[in-house]
């Protein structure tokens, strides 16, 4: 629902003038205000130097190059921002791809007027009337169009046929039927939404009418349907009814048209004969006082015919409408002028819709970095720590204590080689589980690590102890292989043994305050001078195991959030791709 | 007595149109002068109902009296302004028969005296409606003190429920607060500031001396401003725009929520649930929003005072709802005194909703520290929901038709009571405010909780037949939910959660409409033994159209998750109308007839809410997990532990030094000669100076915090998120200090105070060692005797000695070696378990124990879930 209406919000920002040209309507049309409609639109004509539309293959390519940034933004954050981004996005693209792209390379290709409204409203009714024969099938079951019927001349078809427009939809044609026949159900309904393409005499050319969706049913897939069909029209009908005329849902939809200054047309649909005046007073009162008092209302009455599906209104319950229509789609200047409009409000909402997106995907690429920052502080927190508690000697305590106390009389210099790196990587792992747990902790209160496979990893700690302790058993055998050089340069007669110099190197190095027996042991031993150089090594290389072990947790920490691949890029591009657009213009 | 009951009659017809108790209606003047008496007896209802409920009130009926006075007073002041020419007089007089009907021995007199003087001074601004409005309050309000005193707490009532009565009404009500707790104290005060903040405003020239008072009496002026403000409005405008009276109801409300507070103060658990409450409950009221705030918390407080303790109306949500009960500004329905005309009994939810209910509170109770208010907020709203409408009859079922707008709620509304009561029209939307109609009387404190105005209170057309069908039922009509006024919205919803039944109107144009469905059916899919949903407008349809649209109706609904209930089977009862040519509405009236007359609708539907309540809050009670912390986890963390003192090594050390020196003991002199000499030669390393001061942090820190947390990690495996958080901290919380105590419990351990034991054969083979050393040495002297030639050559014997000598030496070594594997290795087996046995003895009292009063504490919690959802706990495990 929210969904629809951020959609719709975009949908109706087209800028569309309307210069209605009212016929001398029969006597259930009231056709409003048409002076006032009339002295509109000389205004708008008076502004309209911005109607001319020249099409130059830069602009194309700016927009086409506009286009596919739109199409790489992702927004993978679940930010509060984020659907409607997402939203944003996905109508943005839809008009592009479905109206502004083929209308400004095929100016000459016939008008779209898409009737949408709410459920129940008549729209397949109007449809059909309009065209004078049953192209869409009518009911009395809610929602009754599921799948968007488009009606146009026969000559007009290849321009729908074609993935001119709506490319997403599948076309479905079926040859013209004799007026008797029934509608068959449409029974294929397939996955994948279609569009059913009829053809009518009846209709003009240049003109085509495309019955949309209710926008306010129980079928939620309509709803997005209906919106993306609207960002296909150059006219938009709005059919509302007298028992909905207040409603949220259509005047939502009216009110966020005329924050676009998008016009569109109005059709107060099943309005009981006795009331009609009362009705479209009332409505006409809303529309005015809503600002919208210059759009177009047609008023059609609930006439036994249209009762319920049955059959089509008479010619003359819709005559206004088609009238206006047909203008629209015959007088050049009026149909340039229409479809010039619907296109130019186009490229101006970019302006605004634009930037939103920028700041969607810099509001992605911030939370992007405040996640990305918790990990790398929570580390770094850490790895001060492990440092810390290493000089202190944290490692030798506990068992490995216990072993040295007993070395070498009652210990052998594996064992305590063995408890040594066993303590170690007890170390390191409790580092690295105390670093996610401040991760989590961060992330708990960020929407944007909600995100799926940021939170819910496995319990992977496993595979962490795992890791640890392969790299401090490597150290271990490097540390061994160090002290074995050291001791094969030392005289044969007084070499001792090499595992228990490594031992007392690990201990000295592990060991802190505590080990300094072992510094003194392995000076005696190996002599001050190797001892040192052998503590030096030590000590680097443990460092830089020790260093390597925590960034590659915090890798794999970082891995999930760097697949989502939020940049600051897309923000940049975004406003860059805009302001190429606009110095073509 | 009599003489009030005699009046109740009139009060009773409150909520018909006429008897418009707000009076702006011609009929005003001749009954309002007896309402608010009427009122007062109708106001013992309520406190007997919560004697009843809390089963441990006897006989204190007179406190019961007095609590409905204290409506009363505030009923009476909601009134006062109508009658605006009443004799300052009436105030005492209404007071003294009320008292002595409390039958409280002394304290009439003071009360009537006590009430005089408030009168005057509260008077003088005030021409007319002020003194008797004063009158009321203070000859009346005392008694809410004494009642709540009382009512909760039989002990202490005694001595001080007659000394408040005495005393101002409103200080009284401090005083019970103060008495009560603290926090709750505060509580009272700091409203009553607020209210007292708003009096001189808002009553105008409200004389000093009253305000005085009023310092030490908190509450007081609030009230006596309430009242004020009331008869202000009266007489800035005799017939009161809706607005000003709704305030002023919202006044009187929120001075019974304040008063209600201090009833429910009585509760023990208030203590702490009061603190932050004064300023968060204090503040909306003012605002005309505020009403819900008032509402909500007098329900709440009610709630809580039988609860004996859930302080359910600190949270923010309850605060909002305040208003209701206040809205139901009157005393409940005045079933227990013997009336005229039988008066509706109030509510009884049947022993498992009861009991459901009972389950809920002490669920909420239990969880609220560990819980966010804002979880908590429905079930607290459920509770405070329930506990308001049980105050209320029972004989009526409050059934609200909602819908889309032009679906044609009032139409149906219409058709049902006979009469065009409410507007209908093409505009769109109609109807702005929700109206009621009322099939019987004693409906009018169910429809005041509703907060619509009495204004709005019609009768359906008087006909016997329709009468007899529909006795009980209450028909709201309420705007639409679907049109740009918002704030229809939001009446609807603020309705729909208190009425007993909803009818659904749909048309054939709308019936599958999003927002019906999406916003209200699925939700309230729980609710639809007490939903009908009516297809409205099938005149529209032409002939077999109807059927489908119903059919594809019936279907959404299944879609929805709503019952339906076909068959006999309980659920939502969906038929097809036309209010317009009356076709279906006689079957919608004879079903409705039946629901009303089963009188269960008001129990389903708080069974239903508790069941969405439930639902609601299974994600914080139930993961569907298996929860605790297995044997396993246990055995665990205690080798961990172990590890992080070194148990393991310690024993291994221990061992091998015990061995070491029993082989040193019985070695031949020998080797322990070379051994010495080794000794000497060698450089010590780590035993060499046994300076070991360094036994700070002889446990491994990282062992035991890796240990702390993985236990925790388990333990909080498989619960909700706010139970694991608890037993985590509870693990933290525990693990401070468990390293030093470690260390502490270690190095007593390690440090045997005598020396290692020693094997009973040892001196035998230290004797055996030494006669072999013997031997060889008198066999090698007796040698070199022979040799030297003092003693006779015989090679024989001399080199046996020395040979056995020299063999068994290291024979008797090698044996007592042997021998000394089993002592040495039980000695370090010693060493290892008492460090083991210390560090794991240690884990538990500061860890293990922790954590499974935790768990249990979930569990129990749980427990009490599965008795909220009513299902048989196990299931819900």
């Amino acid at each position: 629902m929210h969904r629809f209406w951020r959609l719709a919000h975009r949908v109706l920002c087209t800028r569309y003038a309307c210069a209605p040209v009212i016929p001398s309507a029969p006597c259930v049309l009231s056709a409003r205000r048409h002076t006032h409609m009339l002295q509109n639109a000389a205004k708008i004509g008076h502004s309209s130097h911005v109607v001319t539309l020249d099409v130059r293959p830069q602009l194309l390519d700016a927009l086409s190059a506009l286009r596919d940034r739109v199409a790489a933004a992702r927004f993978p954050l679940p930010l509060a921002g984020a659907p409607r981004a997402r939203a944003n996005r996905d109508e943005l693209l839809a008009q592009l791809d479905d109206y502004l792209v083929p209308r400004l390379r095929q100016p000459e290709a016939p008008l779209l007027a898409v009737i949408g409204g709410s459920t129940g409203a008549g729209k397949s009714t109007l449809v059909n009337s309009l065209v004078g024969r049953r192209v869409s099938e009518a009911g009395v079951l809610r929602p009754t169009t599921r799948t968007p019927v488009l009606v146009c001349h026969p000559e007009d078809h290849h321009w729908f046929s074609g993935m001119r427009v709506l490319p997403q939809l599948t076309r479905v044609w079926r040859p013209h039927q004799e007026p008797g026949d029934d509608l068959p159900g449409l029974s294929g309904q397939s996955m994948e939404p279609v569009l059913r393409i009829e053809t009518a005499d009846t209709l003009p050319r240049n003109l085509a009418l495309l019955d949309a969706p209710d926008i306010d049913s129980l079928v939620a897939d309509n709803r997005v349907l209906a919106a993306e069909l609207i960002c296909a029209a150059d006219i938009w009908v709005m059919v509302t009814t007298a028992a909905r005329y207040a409603d949220a849902v259509p005047w939502h939809m009216l009110r966020t048209a005329k924050e676009n200054k998008a016009t569109l047309v109005t059709v107060l649909d099943r309005v009981p004969h006795q009331v009609v005046t009362e009705v479209s007073r009332q409505y006409g009162a809303l529309l005015t006082k809503a600002g919208l008092g210059e759009v177009p209302l047609f008023t059609v009455p609930e006439l036994p015919e249209s009762a319920w599906g049955g059959g089509l209104l008479p010619a003359t319950a819709v005559a206004p409408l088609r009238t206006w229509l047909l203008h629209r789609a015959q007088e050049p200047g009026a149909r340039h002028e229409a479809m010039a409009r619907t296109a130019q409000g186009v490229l101006d909402s970019l302006m605004r819709r634009m930037p939103e997106l920028a700041g969607a995907a810099a509001a992605q690429y911030a939370a992007a970095l405040r996640l990305t920052s918790a990990v790398e502080s929570a580390y770094d927190i850490e790895h001060a720590r492990v440092k810390g508690r290493l000089q202190a000697g944290a490692v030798l305590s506990g068992g490995a204590l216990k072993r040295w106390r007993a070395f070498p009389l009652d210990c052998t210099a594996g064992e305590l080689l063995d408890s040594l790196v066993e303590s170690l990587s007890e170390l390191l792992l409790c580092s690295v589980t105390a670093a996610d747990e401040r991760v989590d902790e961060v992330w708990r209160r960020e929407p944007a690590a909600e995100a799926p496979g940021l939170m819910d990893r496995d319990p992977t700690l496993e595979s962490a102890e795992h890791r640890i302790g392969m790299a401090v058993r490597r150290w271990r055998r490097v540390m061994e292989e160090y002290a074995e050089e050291e001791v094969r340069g030392l005289e044969k007669s007084v070499a001792p043994d090499t595992e228990m110099v490594a031992a007392l190197v690990a201990t000295a190095l592990l060991g802190g305050r505590r080990a300094r027996n072992a510094g003194e042991g392995l000076a005696e031993r190996i002599g001050a001078h190797s001892a040192l150089r052998l503590r030096d090594r030590g000590g680097r290389l443990l460092t830089d195991y020790l260093d390597r072990t925590l960034n590659n947790e915090r890798e794999r920490r970082l891995a999930p959030l760097d697949a989502l691949d939020v940049h600051a890029e897309p923000q940049a591009e975004l406003i860059a791709a805009l302001s190429v657009l606009q110095k073509e213009r | 007595m009599t003489a009030v009951t005699a009046v109740t009659d009139h009060t009773d017809h409150a909520d018909r149109p006429g008897d418009d108790p707000h009076g702006d209606d011609p009929h005003g003047d001749e009954p309002r002068g007896e309402t608010p008496r009427g009122e007062a007896s109708r106001g013992q209802e309520r406190p007997r109902d919560e004697r009843s409920r809390d089963g441990r009130l006897g006989g204190d009926r007179p406190a019961g009296g007095h609590d409905g006075d204290a409506h009363d007073g505030e009923r009476r002041g909601t009134q006062g302004p109508g009658a605006a020419g009443r004799p300052a007089e009436a105030g005492p007089q209404e007071g003294r028969p009320r008292d002595e009907r409390s039958g409280d021995g002394g304290t009439p007199q003071g009360r009537a005296e006590d009430a005089r003087p408030a009168d005057a001074r509260s008077g003088e601004p005030r021409p007319s409606g002020a003194p008797s409005d004063g009158a009321r309050s203070g000859g009346t309000e005392p008694s809410p003190a004494r009642s709540e005193g009382r009512n909760p707490r039989e002990a202490r009532s005694e001595g001080r429920g007659t000394q408040e009565g005495r005393t101002e009404d409103t200080r009284a009500d401090a005083r019970t607060e103060t008495t009560s707790s603290g926090g709750v104290r505060t509580e009272g005060a700091s409203s009553g500031g607020v209210r007292s903040g708003d009096a001189p405003s808002e009553g105008g020239g409200r004389p000093g001396g009253n305000r005085a008072g009023d310092e030490r009496s908190a509450g007081r002026p609030g009230r006596n401003r309430a009242g004020d403000e009331r008869s202000a409005g009266a007489a800035r405008d005799d017939a009161p725009s809706e607005d000003t009276r709704r305030k002023s109801i919202g006044l009187s409300k929120e001075r019974r929520a304040v008063r209600k507070e201090a009833a429910a103060a009585e509760g023990r658990f208030r203590r702490g649930a009061g603190a932050g409450k004064p300023s968060a409950a204090g503040l909306p009221e003012r605002a005309p929003a505020g009403e819900g705030d008032g509402h909500a918390r007098v329900n709440a407080d009610d709630g809580s005072a039988r609860a004996d303790g859930d302080a359910v109306w600190d949270d923010g949500l309850i605060a909002r709802r305040v208003t209701e009960p206040a809205t139901g500004g009157e005393p409940p329905a005045p079933d227990t005194r013997p009336a005229v005309q039988a008066p509706p009994a109030p509510l009884a939810y049947d022993a498992p909703l009861r009991a459901r209910l009972d389950a809920l509170r002490e669920l909420v109770g239990i969880s609220r520290a560990r819980l966010d208010s804002g979880t908590l907020a429905e079930a607290g709203r459920v509770l405070d929901e329930a506990a308001a409408r049980r105050k209320l009859s029972g004989q009526h079922t409050v059934v609200a038709i909602a819908g889309a707008t032009g679906s044609g709620k009032s139409q149906l509304f219409n058709a049902l009571a006979g009469v065009a009561i409410s507007e209908t029209g093409v505009r769109r939307p109609t109807t702005a405010a929700p109206i009621a109609c009322s099939w019987s009387d004693g409906a009018a404190t169910l429809i005041d909780r509703l907060g619509i105005p009495g204004r709005l209170r019609r009768r359906p057309l008087q006909s016997p037949e329709a009468e007899a069908q529909l006795r009980g039922l209450v028909l709201v009509d309420l705007p639409d939910h679907d049109s740009a006024a918002v704030q229809h919205r939001e009446q609807v919803d603020r309705v729909l959660k208190l009425v007993d039944a909803v009818i659904w109107v749909v048309d054939p144009e709308k019936y599958a409409d999003a927002v019906i469905h999406e916003r209200y059916l699925r939700p309230m899919a729980g609710h639809a033994e007490v939903m009908f949903v009516v297809l409205n407008q099938v005149d529209r349809l032409p002939g077999e159209a109807a059927h489908q649209v119903l059919d594809d109706l019936r279907r959404l609904l299944d879609e929805d998750g709503i019952a339906l209930g076909e068959h006999g089977e309980p659920g939502a009862t969906v038929l097809a109308l036309s209010a317009l040519t009356g076709d279906g509405v006689g079957e919608l009236r004879e079903v409705l007839g039946q629901f009303v007359t089963r009188r269960n609708a008001p129990g389903r539907r708080i069974s239903a809410d508790v069941d969405a309540t439930a639902t609601q809050l299974r994600p914080a009670y139930v993961t569907g997990r298996r929860v605790g912390l297995s044997e396993e986890a246990r055995d665990e963390f205690s080798d961990r532990l172990a590890d992080a003192v070194g148990a393991v090594a310690a024993g291994e050390a221990a061992e091998r030094a015990w061995r070491r020196n029993a082989n040193r003991a019985c070695g031949t002199p020998w080797l322990r000669l070379w051994r010495w000499t080794q000794e000497r030669r060698d450089p010590q390393t780590g035993r060499l100076p046994v300076r070991d001061p360094a036994d700070e942090e002889a446990t491994a820190r990282q062992r035991v915090e890796q240990a702390v947390r993985v236990v925790s990690d388990r333990a909080a495996y498989g619960l909700p998120a706010p139970w694991s958080l608890a037993v985590r901290e509870a693990a933290v919380r525990g693990a401070q200090g468990l390293p030093e105590a470690l260390d502490e419990m270690a190095a007593r351990a390690t440090t045997p105070a005598r020396r290692p034991p020693r094997p009973g054969w040892w001196p035998i083979a230290v004797l055996a060692q030494a006669s072999m050393t013997i031997l060889q040495i008198v066999g090698g002297l007796w040698l070199v005797a022979q040799i030297v030639g003092v003693m006779s050559p015989n090679l024989g014997v001399p080199v046996l000695l020395m040979v056995a000598g020299i063999v068994g030496g290291p024979l008797v070594e090698w044996g007592s070696r042997m021998a000394a594997r089993g002592p040495a290795r039980r000695y370090g087996q010693e060493a290892e378990r008492r460090l083991r046995e210390a560090a794991t003895g240690c884990g538990r009292a500061r860890v293990l124990d922790p954590l499974a009063a935790e768990l249990l504490r979930y569990r129990e919690v749980r427990e009490e879930y599965g008795r909220v959802t009513g299902a048989a706990p196990a299931s819900v495990g």
